[in-house]
């Protein structure tokens, strides 16, 4: 197994320019999930690693080998590099099987490698004669990343393998593939536009945004220390308060909160980043700092705003579960305590 | 009939592959993805696509040089005098007064079979598409030979309503068929009746379907020789005919030839103005449920009525008229009816494969790498085809002789013109084939280890055979009923189905022209029910 | 296995089409020794001349079918390059067309002696082959003996606005105009064109204008004789109503039409175009004008006509020499009276 790597990757459309100086390395044997919203350029990238557009600078490398470097370009077909798609892309005209089969060597065209891709992937083998309109929607995606694995190659690009298919489908068979793709120890790239999914992908995380890779690191890492107040808002739920950073705490409406991380450039005004399960609110234990100021049913679970005695102008929107949204209504006061520390970012 | 193509603007024209609308990264329009589309065809397929569709431009250079060869002062002479007014009179009144009669019955008819309670409307669905499978001349022959007072510009008109209006009824009804019945129950439950539904929700959005079948109707009118010759009724097409009997490929056929490809394109160009935006605006996703049917309480029986006319008028008439001739002593052991037959196929059959080959460069690029120039490339075969057989075969006629007299007269030159005037069927069908068979599966191809080549030749083209098929079919069929080309450009002692047909016909020998007719019916059938299967699909999901 | 499939697949194509254009060019038709016959008189005719001369010869004739001007303008268009062997017409203003652009070989003088001087050019560039006589075919119900025209130039008047019909289109009406401008001069054929503009009912051809003269949609039509004798010969449904009136009286609309055979100078055939046309010309050929389909009269070699025909010299013609006859100036001035 061989790391992938992408240095300095530079690609436009026209004059549209799509990815700016992207660089990765993705080490042997590894899953990195590349995330980031529409049109931040991520499908482009992984279509660059699989050779079907050419960048227009960068090097792109499979360990020693140079597969898109000044002066050479490797064809899609010599990269060995599998690619599943977004809707799978299956032959409508071929069989599971010969779908499969479709980029085995001709003298390695033996069932018996077909079978076992399948078994990775917990595809049942009675499907192998169906055409790809007789399956479901997560079956095909089963089948996309079985055809992708049955050459046995040593990168896999997976471009939003997951996001057509209904939420309850789409845990599963990306827990089937993640499972599939752990036994076969390749080398995977996935893109997303899903936060989540990201997250609890692999082992590397990375956040594109505007055509560059902003940040990148295992994922809790990454959580844990948003580079910027965007990548933290983009990752997940955040509350960002108005902060005064003072000797490793920062004072603001929920009170003084320890800083984990600073990136706020010593500042004298800072904005402090809290994630909503932090914060912890109480109806009736110790002195009451904030007053509710609306409770919102949210079926599973309520949203409750708060407003601080401290700072009136301060609204804080939280989470409790729904059985204990009865508990509050509004004007009532309640004490809000949090947990852990901040990130502190600068203001504006 | 000669032009083509009901099934160009009423045929499905998928485009590219839409994007997945429920991938956030694809349904923004991606800022590389037009780009993407465009990216590099190759250099030799470029240049042959631009080289196939100046080819096909042979006809309108002809009129220009027409033009400069006569030279204004002889044109000016032979187009303004009275002959010409009568000729532009009888054609503008038969457009003027024959296209919305079309109108009135194909969206008519369409809405009734798929809106309404009519009963049995998945027969008269079938009834009303059926004259199209009567080639106008066939129907001129099935009228004027049974009812001689079928004649002049009355008669000119019902034999050319009954026998185009499926041109606009099939856009219509697949028009009709994608509407969304959520936007026709809002307007109900607004308070509208089912007429104003049908006045204010369903006719306004069936404006692009009325628009192109429209044009369609008034091209073939234009163009249409057999069904007018026969009936006594004289427009441009009629008259250049008769000056090429008279002089073969002179001036004044010129000059008619000239005032006619005007008249063409002064109607594409309204149509073009007339849609203008309209163009870009997309039809909804189509029908998730089947609509409520209105119900016809007790217009029941006058619609019924309506259409069964319709359908007598058009069917019955012509129909009976051929059987009746095929009993009055008609002779199917002719020795000139086998030949015949096997000509029309090598001819019709030629044509189609040509065809096909000719559209695929600028299928292919109109698809895969959509740009200005292969817009333009696939414009110029629309506006070639546009122009009437006539036009097309005067052109052939001239350029050959003095250019390429190795071509004069020859099959090559037939089935050139067969491709020249059905190229837009093969077009259709190659682009909707090649637009389902997107780039991605080759890609994917590719990736699994396969050369660009191989990935096309196996994933590809499989998903191309039907596509291909279904557009030389209908090529061919078009060709194995095209009239007035065969009769100039025919190579020496070449009869085919239709000139046998017309042969016998104009000499009042109408026992001999009826198993002709027969089979020159027998033979459209297929082509009818493709483009009318077509038009029934409701677009996928 | 195959590189380079679609281009594989586009090259069979093209091949199959090729192939098919070939082997519709061989095996339907044109080998190089048949003899290629551009005929614009009746096929049926033709055909019947033909097949007895195939029989008798062994030699393959194949026809290309159209009108006198059409096929004449296109040898002229042709010009050397034409692969016509044998000319045929209806009637000689066509022959003349021809014979002006000097695409016509000398015919042999042993087929020039089986044709009566008057029904051939002294050019001896080409012959007559058969004759047709102009007749007006009237429908008794709607006019009667007394009302009949005396003269082809009265339909011009506007007495008979409406009540009269013809086939201008064609070239045998054609040949009609051009005795009257041979007979009548310039002015008064222009004259007469404009006034048959008005009065007449314009009709596809012969057939038609016959059958709209039994059907009574018009009193009365100017046809050559030949239809009318055929339908009696047969059914009779498209002139049992009818009767023929001649002019006669050396009356323009007395005309005699002779149809004309010629070999062409490009021919790669000449031996065999000669032999044909010394066929049509001689006993058997003439003899199938006299007994077979076609009812026009014969010319040469004294053959008999058809015995329900009057005989040729009852008919009064005029006498006009057939090579004089100018179809183009016809045609202008049918084009700038606005019937074509």
């Amino acid at each position: 197994m061989t790391a992938l790597s992408v240095a300095g990757v530079t690609k436009a459309f026209g004059h549209v320019p799509v990815l700016r100086e992207v660089s990765l390395v993705v080490p042997a044997g590894t899953r990195t999930a590349i995330v980031g919203s529409s049109g931040s350029g991520k499908s482009t990238l992984l279509r660059l690693i699989a050779g079907f557009e050419r960048a227009d600078a960068g090097e792109i490398r499979l360990g020693d080998r140079a597969l898109t470097a000044p002066g050479s370009f490797v064809p899609a077909h010599r990269r060995g590099i599998g690619y599943v798609a977004q809707d799978g892309a299956l032959f409508p005209h071929l069989t599971v099987e010969q779908n499969i089969r479709f980029g085995l060597p001709r003298r390695a065209r033996h069932t018996s490698r077909v079978r076992r891709v399948m078994e990775l992937v917990s595809l049942d083998p009675e499907l192998s004669g169906r055409y790809p309109h007789q399956l479901s929607g997560g079956q095909q995606q089963r089948v996309a990343v079985a055809r992708a694995l049955a050459p046995g190659p040593r990168v896999i690009l997976l471009d939003e393998p997951f996001s057509a298919l209904d939420t309850g489908l789409r845990e599963q068979t990306r827990q089937a593939v993640v499972d599939a793709l752990e036994q076969s120890a390749v080398t995977t790239v996935l893109v997303t536009h899903d936060q989540d999914e990201a997250l609890t992908f692999g082992h590397q995380i990375g956040v594109l945004d505007g055509g560059r890779i902003v940040q990148s690191g295992p994922p809790a890492a990454v959580f844990d220390d948003p580079v910027t107040v965007d990548v933290a808002t983009f990752l997940g739920a955040a509350v960002l308060l108005p902060a005064a950073p003072a000797e490793g705490y920062a004072d603001c409406a929920l009170g003084r909160i320890p800083i984990r991380h600073d990136h706020s450039g010593a500042g004298r005004r800072a904005q402090a980043l809290l994630r909503p399960d932090q914060i912890q609110v109480t109806p009736n234990s110790g002195p009451p700092n904030a007053v509710v100021d609306k409770v919102q049913p949210r079926g599973s679970y309520a949203e409750i705003t708060i407003r601080t005695v401290a700072d009136d102008t301060t609204r804080v929107t939280l989470r409790v579960p729904i059985h204990q949204a009865a508990d509050y209504r509004a004007s009532l006061p309640v004490s809000v305590r949090v947990a852990g520390g901040c990130v502190l970012y600068p203001l504006g | 009939m000669t032009v083509v193509s009901g099934s160009r603007r009423a045929g499905p024209d998928p485009g590219p592959p839409a994007a997945d609308p429920r991938s956030p990264d694809r349904a923004v329009p991606h800022p590389g993805a037009a780009a993407r589309g465009a990216s590099r065809p190759s250099v030799a397929l470029v240049v042959l696509a631009c080289v196939l569709g100046a080819c096909m431009l042979v006809p309108i250079g002809y009129i220009v040089s027409v033009v400069f060869d006569i030279g204004w002062p002889t044109l000016s002479r032979l187009i303004f005098r009275p002959r010409v007014g009568d000729l532009l009179r009888n054609t503008v009144l038969l457009v003027v007064i024959g296209v919305p009669a079309t109108v009135v019955l194909g969206v008519g008819g369409a809405w009734l079979v798929e809106r309404t309670s009519l009963p049995g409307r998945r027969g008269w669905a079938i009834v009303l598409v059926a004259p199209l499978a009567i080639p106008a001349f066939v129907s001129s022959y099935g009228w004027g030979s049974t009812v001689p007072s079928v004649e002049g510009l009355g008669g000119a008109l019902l034999v050319t309503t009954l026998a185009y209006y499926p041109l606009v009824y099939l856009p219509a009804m697949a028009a009709i068929r994608g509407l969304d019945p959520a936007l026709e129950e809002s307007a109900r439950s607004l308070g509208l009746g089912s007429w104003a539904v049908f006045a204010r929700v369903v006719l306004p959005q069936l404006r692009l379907a009325v628009l192109g079948g429209g044009l369609i109707v008034a091209l073939h009118l234009l163009a249409e020789y057999g069904a007018f010759a026969f009936i006594r009724f004289d427009t441009f097409t009629t008259a250049i005919v008769v000056q090429y009997q008279s002089t073969f490929a002179g001036p004044a056929a010129g000059a008619l030839g000239v005032v006619l490809a005007t008249l063409c394109l002064t109607l594409l160009v309204a149509e073009a103005s007339a849609r203008g935006r309209l163009r870009y605006a997309r039809i909804g996703s189509g029908a998730p449920r089947p609509p409520v049917p209105v119900r016809l309480g007790r217009a029941t029986p006058l619609a019924v009525g309506a259409v069964a006319v319709t359908g007598a008028a058009a069917v019955g008439v012509p129909l009976t008229s051929v059987v009746r001739w095929l009993a009055a002593g008609a002779s199917w052991t002719e020795p000139e009816l086998p030949a015949a037959l096997a000509q029309t196929a090598v001819l019709a059959g030629g044509g189609a494969i040509l065809a096909v080959l000719v559209a695929f460069p600028t299928a292919w690029l109109t698809v895969r790498h959509p740009s200005r120039l292969s817009r333009a490339v696939e414009g110029m075969s629309y506006v070639a085809s546009s122009l009437p057989a006539i036009i097309i075969a005067l052109a052939l006629v001239t350029v050959t002789l003095r250019t390429v007299p190795s071509l004069y007269q020859t099959a090559f030159t037939v089935m050139l013109a067969y491709v020249i005037i059905f190229l837009p069927r093969a077009l259709v069908s190659l682009r909707s084939g090649i637009a389902q068979a997107p780039e991605s599966l080759e890609e994917i191809a590719r990736s699994l280890g396969h050369s660009p080549m191989a990935a096309r030749a196996r994933v590809t083209l499989p998903r191309l055979v039907p596509a291909m098929t279904a557009g030389a079919a209908l090529v061919a069929l078009g060709a194995a009923n095209e009239l007035t080309a065969t009769l100039l450009l025919a190579p020496n002692g070449t009869r085919t189905l239709a000139t046998q047909f017309w042969s016998a016909a104009s000499a009042v020998d109408y026992p001999a022209a009826a198993p002709y007719a027969m089979l020159l019916i027998l033979l459209s059938v297929p082509a009818v029910a493709l483009m009318f299967v077509h038009s029934r699909k409701v677009p996928a999901r | 296995m195959a590189r380079r499939p679609l281009a594989l697949l586009t090259a069979g194509l093209a091949v199959a089409a090729l192939s098919l254009s070939a082997c519709s060019d061989s095996g339907g038709d044109v080998p190089d020794d048949a003899l290629v016959v551009y005929n614009a008189q009746h096929e049926q005719l033709t055909k019947e001349w033909a097949d007895a001369f195939t029989k008798q010869t062994g030699i393959r004739v194949i026809l290309r079918n159209g009108s006198d001007s059409e096929l004449g303008n296109q040898l002229v268009a042709e010009g050397k390059d034409s692969r016509a062997d044998v000319f045929l017409t209806e009637n000689s203003p066509a022959m003349s067309l021809v014979e002006r652009a000097k695409l016509f070989a000398p015919l042999d003088k042993a087929t020039l002696a089986q044709v009566p001087e008057r029904y051939r050019p002294s050019s001896g560039l080409w012959t007559g082959i058969a004759a047709r006589s102009t007749v007006f075919v009237y429908n008794p119900d709607k006019l009667s003996a007394s009302e009949l025209p005396k003269s082809i130039m009265d339909l011009a008047d506007p007495a008979w606005k409406g009540r009269w019909g013809a086939a201008p289109g064609g070239a045998d009406f054609q040949a009609i105009v051009s005795a009257i401008l041979k007979l009548k001069g310039r002015d008064a054929t222009a004259a007469w064109l404009t006034g048959m503009r008005q009065n007449a009912k314009i009709y596809r051809n012969n057939i038609a204008t016959m059958q709209a003269v039994n059907a009574g949609e018009i009193p009365g039509g100017i046809i050559y004789h030949y239809y009318w004798f055929r339908d009696q010969d047969g059914t009779k449904e498209q002139s049992g109503n009818t009767k023929l009136h001649y002019f006669k009286h050396q009356d323009p609309g007395a005309f005699v039409s002779v149809s004309g055979g010629g070999v062409l100078a490009s021919s790669r055939n000449k031996e065999k175009a000669q032999q044909f046309l010394a066929f049509i010309t001689g006993p058997t050929g003439q003899e199938i004008l006299g007994k077979g389909y076609s009812f026009e009269y014969p010319v040469a070699n004294g053959a008999a006509a058809n015995p329900a025909l009057p005989p040729l010299d009852s008919l009064e013609a005029p006498a006009i020499d057939p090579s004089t006859l100018n179809g183009t100036e016809v045609i202008d001035l049918m084009t700038d009276a606005g019937l074509l």
